[in-house]
């Protein structure tokens, strides 16, 4: 059966102008595609382009190539103003950083009711103050919190109004760009399960960007690996656990410690070097096996595929 | 299980409100903490409501009327601070002098203030070509000489008043705060509650004015305060050299500039001590009221 797709980021790139010689190519040509109702995890380390991928799909960031298409619309294309708002409120976003990501000098009430105000969602004041306090009780917090200021809330409930603010608009695709990052251990199981229950409840489509590889597997559908700009290695979550082809894969998933002391003594952790591929030729995406794709040359290319076969 | 959790954190919350609380409330608890502070902003208060009060009743055009009968008298029960060279009274000139000071200084410090703060958070919030040429544009009103252009001014322009003397000292005195406001703008911008805005769909000016401004405002109620403290200077200053106020209007930089005359320094003192002192008093009061307030703004500073 084709699934639909929500989105579609075709070689998209975006390069940081640093000075007259310094280009900073923070997503260099990269391609992948969201089915409706899944949850696409972005794994890979600090600094290798997740973040500026989830801005750049929602136009926090101009794109400097390649094109993101959203419900077969183009986002970076040309746009009045309605189609802007149209927009803005089908794709909403979560942000990494709680304690910055509220304004500290509105209320719970007016930062939750912000998007209902600019899209007019609200008949009148008392259905506005109905729908805050709806939302409040779906991510699990009380009515009596709307009068509130953010400062008065720890991080996991600065989250879950973040993620009230952007349910609030009835969006279908919510970029979650490091959601849990910055919550202890015990609350980012609480906003996980949150955002698994919303899935099912709205049939909400995410983009999970994250580095905690054991969080992202729980979560997510189909996973995504970048690393330094690039998707390395794209496929079904549980596919990639098993069979993970690129070095870099086989190295963060070497890096995941278990609560297991047996385990651990005998973890051994793989290093990546990029130097081992071959640089006379330029990698490409290739896919490997249905559903599972590479970044790698042909030579590589025919050694996964025998990879995979003796598995 | 979740609502127990749900307790824990209403439990912890409880403990960390108090150090990020509200800014205003903040800076009233200073002000109370700090008495040197606290005993100047009642002064502040007092003296400003006796000088504009009493400059309702009194008739500045009596004041300033020369009378030859009555020069250079010393303090007495009819000139309760005695008379200049013209035999006006210099308590009546005191009053209108600093009521007329302190005047130029509001009126300065709100304009710079409003000309400012929108310039720095257009200038900051946008950031890139168009925050470096309104910089270039704030660089060249930087370098215009202030007094030489006040100078002009004076002498070209016969008959000025309290406004058009405020004006000509605002456009050389909203740089500073624009540069302060540009600045933490371009900070507040990258904050995460700001391009949540965005992703909202909310307009660059709502973002400005409803999300950015009121997390700049103890910033501005800081720096505007210690700007007053500046103006008053800066005015009785002018005024002094001769190219603020005409005697016609009596500020409190006339009244010292009296004191240029060497037997009025010696032998005179009621003419330019007590506008000497209102200066003085006026400038400290303030000064220590905004300095309470910008400690107030920094945490580790913080008395109360």
């Amino acid at each position: 059966m084709e699934k639909e797709k929500v989105l579609e980021v075709k070689n998209l790139q975006k390069f940081f102008k640093l000075g007259r010689n310094n280009t900073v190519k923070a997503v260099d040509d990269i391609s992948f595609d969201i089915n409706k109702g899944e949850t696409f995890g972005l794994v890979g380390e600090s600094g290798c382009g997740k973040s500026t991928t989830g801005r750049t799909i929602i136009r926090l960031h101009e794109a400097t190539g390649g094109q993101v298409i959203f419900n077969h619309e183009n986002v970076h294309g040309k746009k009045s103003k309605q189609d802007l708002l149209k927009l803005n409120r089908k794709m909403q976003m979560i942000f990494q950083d709680p304690s910055s990501s509220l304004n500290p000098k509105m209320t719970v009430m007016d930062i939750v009711a912000e998007g209902i105000d600019i899209h007019k969602l609200a008949k009148n004041e008392k259905d506005r103050k109905q729908r805050v306090e709806n939302l409040l009780e779906t991510v699990g917090l009380n009515r009596e919190h709307a009068t509130r200021f953010p400062h008065e809330f720890s991080g996991g409930q600065r989250q879950r109004i973040g993620i009230a603010r952007a349910l609030a608009v009835e969006p279908e695709f919510i970029i979650a760009d490091e959601p849990i990052s910055a919550l202890d251990v015990s609350i980012q199981a609480q906003v996980v399960n949150l955002l698994k229950r919303l899935q099912r409840d709205y049939g909400l489509t995410f983009l999970f960007i994250a580095h905690d590889l054991s969080m992202v597997k729980y979560i997510s559908d189909r996973i995504g690996v970048m690393y330094f700009g690039n998707m390395v290695e794209l496929a079904e979550s549980d596919e990639l656990y098993k069979n993970p082809l690129h070095p870099y894969t086989k190295s963060l998933l070497s890096a995941i410690p278990l609560p297991d002391p047996d385990y651990e003594r005998n973890r051994r952790r793989v290093a990546y070097d990029p130097a081992e591929h071959d640089t006379n030729e330029e990698p490409e995406f290739r896919e490997v096996k249905p559903g599972h794709w590479v970044r790698c040359t042909t030579k590589e290319f025919e050694e996964y595929k025998k990879e995979l076969k003796t598995k | 299980m979740e609502k127990k959790n749900e307790q824990e954190y209403t439990e912890q919350s409880g403990q960390t409100s108090k150090a990020n609380e509200d800014g205003l409330s903040i800076l009233g608890r200073e002000l109370i903490r700090d008495k040197v502070a606290l005993i100047s902003l009642i002064l502040l208060i007092v003296v400003v409501a006796i000088v504009y009060g009493t400059s309702i009743i009194m008739d500045k055009d009596e004041i300033v009327k020369v009378d030859l009968f009555a020069i250079h008298e010393p303090p007495s029960d009819e000139f309760i601070l005695g008379t200049d060279y013209g035999g006006r009274d210099i308590f009546g000139q005191l009053i209108i002098g600093t009521r007329n000071s302190l005047s130029v200084a509001f009126l300065v410090t709100l304009m710079t203030g409003l000309i400012g703060v929108i310039y720095g958070l257009v200038s900051g919030y946008y950031g890139g070509h168009v925050d470096n040429a309104m910089m270039r544009i704030l660089d060249f009103f930087l370098i215009l000489p202030f007094i030489m252009v006040v100078i002009v001014f004076v002498s070209i322009v016969p008959k000025y008043s309290v406004v058009s003397f405020s004006l000509i000292m605002t456009a050389f005195l909203w740089m500073g705060i624009a540069r302060l406001i540009r600045s933490k703008a371009l900070q507040e911008r990258e904050l995460d509650y700001a391009q949540a805005s965005k992703t909202l769909g909310s307009s660059n000016i709502k973002i400005m004015f409803k999300q950015v401004l009121p997390n700049l405002s103890s910033l501005i109620i800081v720096t505007m305060t210690l700007n007053l403290a500046a103006n008053i200077g800066l005015e009785s200053g002018l005024s002094f050299l001769g190219f603020g106020f005409p005697e016609s209007t009596p500020s409190l930089g006339t009244l010292v500039s009296y004191a240029t005359n060497p037997t009025t320094l010696e032998d005179r003192w009621w003419i330019w001590v007590p506008a000497s002192v209102m200066i003085f008093v006026l400038m400290l009061a303030v000064n220590n009221v905004g300095q309470a307030l910008k400690r107030a703004t920094d945490a580790r500073q913080r008395r109360g």
